[in-house]
């Protein structure tokens, strides 16, 4: 059913590049992979087309060599339910942007937003483009791996050093992680 | 009785007026927010202690029930509303995340780590969330301060 689609997606717009991702697990689900650019109108052909109908949730993931945005479909229809996992994919960090879908989904809008809130990727043409959940001056984005947390916010220590054990803070693997990122973007640079 | 004279001192007078007729602001941040209303409704009934009287006003309240996760985003808040509260105010900062970050201590890159780092604290209750029974504790402990205090000699009655 997702090479049929895949196909389809391919057939009618041009530039799509969609290829199937298969899932890794047989109990997870298999996804469509798109280029970036052209995220708004396989959008605008899924709605069209009648192959989906509901957008039900925009999430992101940070693997350190690419940020993804992930889009979640679902056709509600009795006769053939579906869903349908879209993934578009940036390497660029500092202005990783993809275009908005909120006018043709406007339950985009708030997800697009908190996708933005937590790993900084930035939508063209958002209506409303702020942060959602954290304060509009806070630094960073807290889902990247590489996140590392602001000494102070507002006068407020964030991690006041007298009532925590500063050297347990920190996980291994997370360490791990932010070095692993810190070099990839230090290559970038040269 | 009727024509009896009591014999008191003023502060004490003052203070048993107080301690029976705290009246905390209508202010709930989380799941504890949730165990305070409880407290409030019938069962547990805060009433009885001269506290049920949720104002929806920093102006009017006398105590703050901090009740719930204090994000950064907020502090900012609850700071401004304890501001505004007249004086003499007081603060009770329940459950564990408004004590010390509660399960975001360690990793919450989002929440401040305990209200005290922003307010005066002058009741801690523990418990996540906790039991209306423990908060009617925390009331208590309140009053029992606030009877030993000697308002008329403190920083807050300044030419009586």
């Amino acid at each position: 059913m997702l090479n049929e689609l895949a196909a389809k997606i391919n057939a009618a717009v041009a530039g799509a590049n969609a290829q199937v991702l298969q899932a890794e697990d047989a109990k997870c689900e298999s996804s469509i992979l798109v280029e970036g650019t052209q995220i708004h109108a396989v959008c605008a052909f899924l709605k069209s087309s009648g192959s989906m109908n509901v957008l039900q949730a925009i999430s992101g993931v940070d693997y350190v060599e690419h940020l993804e945005v992930v889009y979640l479909f679902a056709k509600f229809d009795p006769a053939a339910p579906a869903q349908l996992l879209l993934k578009v994919r940036t390497t660029d960090r500092v202005n990783g942007n993809f275009d908005t879908i909120s006018d043709l989904f406007p339950a985009a809008n708030f997800q697009e937003r908190e996708c933005y809130d937590m790993l900084g990727v930035r939508f063209n043409n958002h209506p409303d483009h702020r942060r959602i959940l954290c304060p509009d001056d806070w630094q960073g984005y807290p889902l990247r791996k590489d996140y590392v947390t602001q000494k102070n916010y507002n006068g407020m220590e964030v991690f006041p050093e007298g009532k925590m054990n500063m050297a347990d803070r920190e996980f291994i693997v997370r360490q791990d992680m932010i070095k692993k990122a810190q070099e990839a973007a230090a290559g970038k640079v040269q | 009785m009727q024509d009896g004279i009591a014999l008191t001192t003023l502060d004490e007078f003052f203070n048993w007026g107080r301690k029976n007729s705290l009246w905390p602001m209508t202010f709930g941040l989380a799941c504890c927010a949730i165990e305070m209303m409880a407290t409030g409704a019938a069962k547990y009934d805060l009433e009885r202690f001269g506290c049920g009287a949720f104002m929806a006003t920093p102006r009017r309240s006398d105590l703050m029930i901090v009740a719930g996760t204090v994000t950064l985003k907020m502090a900012t808040r609850v700071k401004l509303l304890y501001e505004q509260m007249a004086e003499p105010k007081y603060v009770i900062s329940m459950g564990s995340c408004a004590n010390k970050g509660g399960p975001y201590w360690q990793h919450g890159y989002h929440v401040l780590k305990g209200v005290d780092e922003v307010v005066p604290v002058d009741v801690y209750v523990p418990g996540c969330p906790p039991r209306p029974e423990a908060l009617i504790e925390g009331v208590m402990t309140l009053q029992k301060k606030i009877a030993n205090e000697r308002l008329l000699r403190d920083k807050w009655v300044k030419h009586a």
